[in-house]
């Protein structure tokens, strides 16, 4: 084959993605790389079952269970019924520990 | 070093709340499952319960007027005047579960409810024991240990408002 020897590889339409993370996905990597999203994830679930935080939420899941007949309920419902309580009712406390933790990890990676 | 609001549009802080919006979302799919799952094993009871309970406190209420007669003792005066029916029918909120309950069958309903003993105790508690172990221990414990938790129940959350003390206590009754 006389053809050049050198040329580049054909571009595949499906390789792509590499060149377009965006700062959150790198991020997220870094923190799955590092370990430490394993930790936070860890902190903060035992700062919610602390705080009653899960008993809750598992209150609300077995009133809906209740109503609805235990057997309709889909993961989907519950987690529907659960997700705006759930997002308002962390303690002010709980959500300053993770966000001071995850800045201080933010600023002691290069990034 | 910033304020904890101050910094709240920066882009390191948004950042930060999409990371924490993440974790929490995880965690609340976890709960979503775990309750999922319990529903539909039936391995919470209370979900049926409730309509033993409502099935037991209507009959207790049918069983009093049917038994009259003058010397009754269902039918005594009290010294204010007033009589009582021999099965209190009086209907309240118990303060554990949240539940109608029929003041009659309160002390039944509280056995169940809170854990008397083997079965409702390791039941009622084994998430929640299983959950605390895992996170503190991270070893596998096994289901009959509600009274090894004295190091975890004792820690007290830092300030926050939300939890009322039983909470954390619930099925710690010896």
């Amino acid at each position: 084959m006389r053809a050049s020897i050198n040329r580049p590889p054909t571009p595949d339409p499906d390789e792509e993605p590499e060149k377009e993370l965006t700062l959150q996905e790198m991020i997220n990597i870094k923190l799955i790389e590092s370990g430490e999203k394993e930790k936070l994830m860890e902190l903060l679930r035992e700062r919610l079952i602390e705080c009653g935080w899960r008993d809750e939420m598992k209150a609300l899941c077995r009133a809906y269970a209740r109503k609805k007949g235990r057997n309709n309920v889909t993961v989907d419902d519950l987690v529907h019924v659960i997700t705006p309580k759930g997002r308002a009712s962390v303690p002010d406390s709980v959500k300053a520990e993770l966000l001071q933790r995850i800045r201080s990890f933010l600023t002691s990676v290069p990034l | 070093m910033s304020a904890l609001n101050d910094g709240s549009s920066s882009p390191r802080s948004q950042h930060a709340s999409r990371c924490f919006e993440d974790l929490l979302e995880s965690i609340i799919v976890d709960v979503a499952s775990e309750c999922h799952r319990i529903a539909r094993l039936g391995l919470d009871r209370n979900l049926e319960e409730e309509e033993e309970e409502l099935r037991l406190s209507a009959q207790a209420r049918v069983a009093d007027p049917g038994s009259s007669g003058e010397s009754n003792s269902k039918n005594v005066v009290d010294i204010f005047g007033q009589t009582h029916p021999a099965i209190a029918s009086e209907t309240f909120n118990c303060m554990n579960c949240g539940r109608p309950v029929t003041a009659g069958r309160f002390a039944p309903h509280l056995e169940k409810c809170m854990g008397k003993g083997r079965k409702a105790c390791t039941k009622a508690t084994r998430s929640s024991t299983i959950a605390r172990n895992r996170h503190s221990r991270g070893s596998p414990v096994t289901v009959y240990a509600p009274y090894s938790n004295a190091t975890n129940s004792n820690r007290v959350p830092n300030g926050t408002t939300a939890g009322e003390e039983y909470t954390d206590y619930t099925f710690e009754e010896p």
